[in-house]
């Protein structure tokens, strides 16, 4: 089969964030990987459609600026 | 060729591409895009339920009784007569015509056909998921023989008076539209294509529940295969 170069070396991670209702905070329900934007957004939608989210958002994983990891200081 | 015509159309061919999709399922490049398929042939078919049961507030349903006997009589294109072989296929499908379908969709939301304007309005919503998906992978793949027979098959849809249909299609995918050649003294209105034939004879059984036979489901006898 055709070697698509988006299946594996292209592909960028993105973090999934969603809420059920307005009161609760967004949180993250898992990632996805894809080589663009518009591709992530698209499986983002097919691959969390477990609940009647009334928000999702995804980010890049490497746009997260990260504090401090488990077992640092 | 009435509105209810019009309505039919893109019933049959939401259903054929819902079930095309549906067919890849577990055969795309990635778990994603398999997902992906999936989720998109739940849309499509869902969005034909919704389109038939459009035919009865408009007043006119143009079913037939052929349709339980005559592969023929359904009205989708000839590009969902057999199922896809290649990638290249599900993504032209997926940006071109899945898109075709969508822009004849706004054109009804935005009418003045109140049923429809109610009803069509959320498969809107979801199709803009279909389209983020069609452009990403067609960006990737680039021109192909699949795109090209897209393209034939949505200007042909969209019929000899779809030029603005063409180019609003055209500009929703950022492409040029392809100056192709179509034989318009061999267009069916009804099943606005060009070319005769019929869906594959298995697709057509599983329409008409006689596959679920086969796999004893509702415990009738299986027919038996011509």
């Amino acid at each position: 089969m055709t070697q698509y170069k988006r299946v594996s070396g292209d592909a960028v991670e993105y973090e999934v964030f969603a809420r059920k209702t307005r009161g609760e905070p967004l949180h993250q329900v898992g990632s996805v990987v894809a080589p663009d934007d518009d591709l992530a957004v698209a499986y983002a939608r097919a691959t969390y459609d477990e609940e009647r989210w009334v928000e999702m958002a995804i980010v890049r994983k490497e746009h997260v600026i990260e504090l401090w990891r488990p077992g640092e200081p | 060729m009435s509105l209810s015509d019009l309505v039919l159309s893109i019933a049959d061919n939401k259903q054929m591409l819902g079930l095309r999709y549906a067919e890849w399922a577990t055969r795309a490049p990635s778990l994603e895009a398999d997902i992906a398929a999936a989720a998109m042939g739940l849309d499509d078919l869902g969005h034909s339920r919704v389109l038939y049961g459009c035919l009865e507030p408009l007043g006119e349903d143009p079913r037939g009784p052929g349709r339980e006997s005559d592969a023929g009589s359904l009205r989708s294109l000839q590009y969902f007569d057999a199922p896809w072989t290649e990638w290249a296929q599900f993504v032209a499908a997926n940006a071109i015509l899945d898109s075709a379908f969508t822009v004849m969709i706004e054109a009804c939301v935005s009418g003045s056909v109140e049923v429809l304007q109610h009803r069509l309005r959320k498969m809107l919503m979801e199709e803009r998921y279909h389209f983020l998906h069609g452009r990403s992978w067609l960006k990737e793949m680039g021109d192909s023989p699949a795109v090209e027979q897209a393209w034939r098959e949505a200007l042909e849809w969209f019929g000899p008076d779809g030029g603005e249909l063409g180019r609003r299609l055209a500009a929703k995918l950022e492409r040029p539209e392809p100056k192709l050649k179509i034989d318009w003294s061999k267009w069916d209105p009804i099943r606005r294509r060009t070319l005769p034939g019929a869906i594959d004879l298995r697709t057509f059984d599983m329409l008409r529940g006689l596959e679920e036979q086969r796999y004893g489901i509702t415990g009738a006898e299986a027919p038996a295969r011509g």
